[in-house]
């Protein structure tokens, strides 16, 4: 009696278990469908963007800017607040953990929560501003604008600086890779700088910005990268959630069938004594 | 006296900036890239010539010009793609980059086709800029409604010509 009443509650657990776990798969399934409508938006964002950013570091390639080998070097880590995504956070965290141990005494600019506590752990001291309220839509150039011009406001200065974010390679893959935006120094010195004319007033604003379109296309390409990432990891998780439904639902029939067998042997040998 | 300086730089660069190009463009034809945040409204499409209003002047650019860089001023940007064919559109502001290899890349940050623009709605946002502007408010909200009151009055002359 004590071992059926043991298999009882065992089987109260399993069914509790099986009931939280088909929870859990429909959440995931629910999640899955969000992140692949979210897709379509953000892939079409992202080919904007990226002509966008192109055109305006166009500029820069032309001009052949290259970065002053003992100048300070600005990382701007750019992912989101939200989980769910699979490695996205820790692939930019990790590109801009290598690239600061080439140039330890850089500064460092998070824009999302995740990375921020990643980042926290072994580049405490580098980090000059965070930003968050960031990935929960399509990134807007508003955006972009308003962090450019925070990092301005609080005097962060830079010869240049290395924009960290995820490249968009396919659906189903990414890869972390910078952008670079250079200071009006910088850009002076570019060996081609002498063949455009440009008044001075306006080269101040032409840094600012670039910044900003960088910005901007790193936000937006991290964005649809991001929601990719997420429905990848949200279909795994729903097969993985049909998986243990369906191991649960063997143990619970086979404990089931083991109670029914147990009774069916107490009353029989309960009847042969008689 | 800056139009002479001009206009004679443009007339010895050209020279140098042929040996800049890789891959020269159709004779006498400008590769426009003119790109919103959100959208691209030309992506290296060939075209005649396009007007800017720019900074430092109303300027008309044509293929080989000189490699400038302008800021553009709230205003319209007119791009003629082939004799018959001119699109205008009002630009809120931007820069306008001509590289040596006569290809134009103009990066705005909202542009809009002039046709798509309603008269009626540009007066009544004028009047409320106005209103903020001249109100009281924080030196920051008075100074952005300044900025309306003058992109939309540039608007107003835009659709008026």
């Amino acid at each position: 009696n004590g071992v059926q009443a043991r298999n009882m509650a065992t089987l109260k657990e399993i069914q509790l278990r099986l009931k939280s776990v088909s929870n859990i798969e429909k959440i995931t399934k629910s999640m899955k469908m969000i992140a692949s409508t979210k897709v379509n938006k953000a892939q079409r964002g992202m080919e904007a963007a990226r002509a966008f950013g192109a055109a305006s570091n166009s500029l820069y390639q032309n001009a052949e800017t290259k970065a002053a080998e003992d100048g300070k070097t600005l990382f701007v880590a750019t992912s989101s607040d939200r989980g769910l995504c699979g490695g996205i956070h820790s692939s930019v965290s990790k590109a801009t953990r290598r690239l600061l141990e080439a140039k330890p005494e850089s500064e460092v600019v998070v824009l999302g929560d995740k990375p921020k506590a990643q980042l926290l752990r072994f580049a405490r001291d580098n980090i000059v501003i965070t930003f968050n309220q960031i990935g929960k839509d399509l990134p807007t150039f508003d955006e972009a604008c308003s962090i450019a011009d925070k990092v301005q406001a609080e005097g962060v200065e830079f010869d240049t600086a290395e924009i960290v974010y995820n490249e968009f390679k396919s659906v189903i893959a990414y890869e972390a890779n910078t952008i670079s935006v250079f200071s009006q120094e910088a850009f002076k010195a570019s060996p081609n700088f002498a063949a455009y004319e440009i008044e001075d007033d306006v080269l101040a604003n032409l840094q600012e910005f670039t910044f900003a379109n960088s910005i901007y296309w790193a936000l937006v390409e991290g964005h649809a990268s991001e929601m990719c990432a997420k429905r990848a990891a949200m279909e795994n998780a729903t097969s993985n959630a049909g998986d243990m439904i369906t191991k649960l639902t063997m143990t619970y029939n086979r404990g089931r069938q083991a109670v029914i067998t147990n009774e069916l042997i107490d009353i029989i040998t309960g009847a042969s004594a008689l | 006296m800056n139009v002479f300086a001009r206009s004679a730089r443009a007339a010895i660069r050209p020279a140098l900036a042929r040996s800049y190009a890789t891959e020269a463009p159709v004779a006498d034809k400008l590769r426009l890239t003119f790109v919103l945040p959100h959208k691209a409204l030309y992506k290296s499409t060939d075209v005649q010539q396009v007007n800017l209003a720019a900074t430092s002047g109303d300027m008309g650019i044509l293929a080989n010009h000189v490699p400038t860089i302008e800021q553009l001023n709230p205003g319209i940007v007119e791009v003629i793609e082939s004799g018959d064919v001119t699109k205008k559109f009002f630009v809120s502001g931007g820069f306008a980059i001509i590289n040596p290899d006569s290809t134009l890349n103009i990066n705005a940050v909202e542009a809009a086709a002039l046709d798509e623009i309603s008269p009626e709605n540009v007066q009544t946002a004028l009047a409320e800029a106005q209103k903020i502007a001249e109100g009281a408010g924080s030196d920051a909200e008075k100074a952005a409604a300044k900025v309306e009151v003058e992109v939309y009055e540039a608007i107003q002359s835009a659709l008026s010509k």
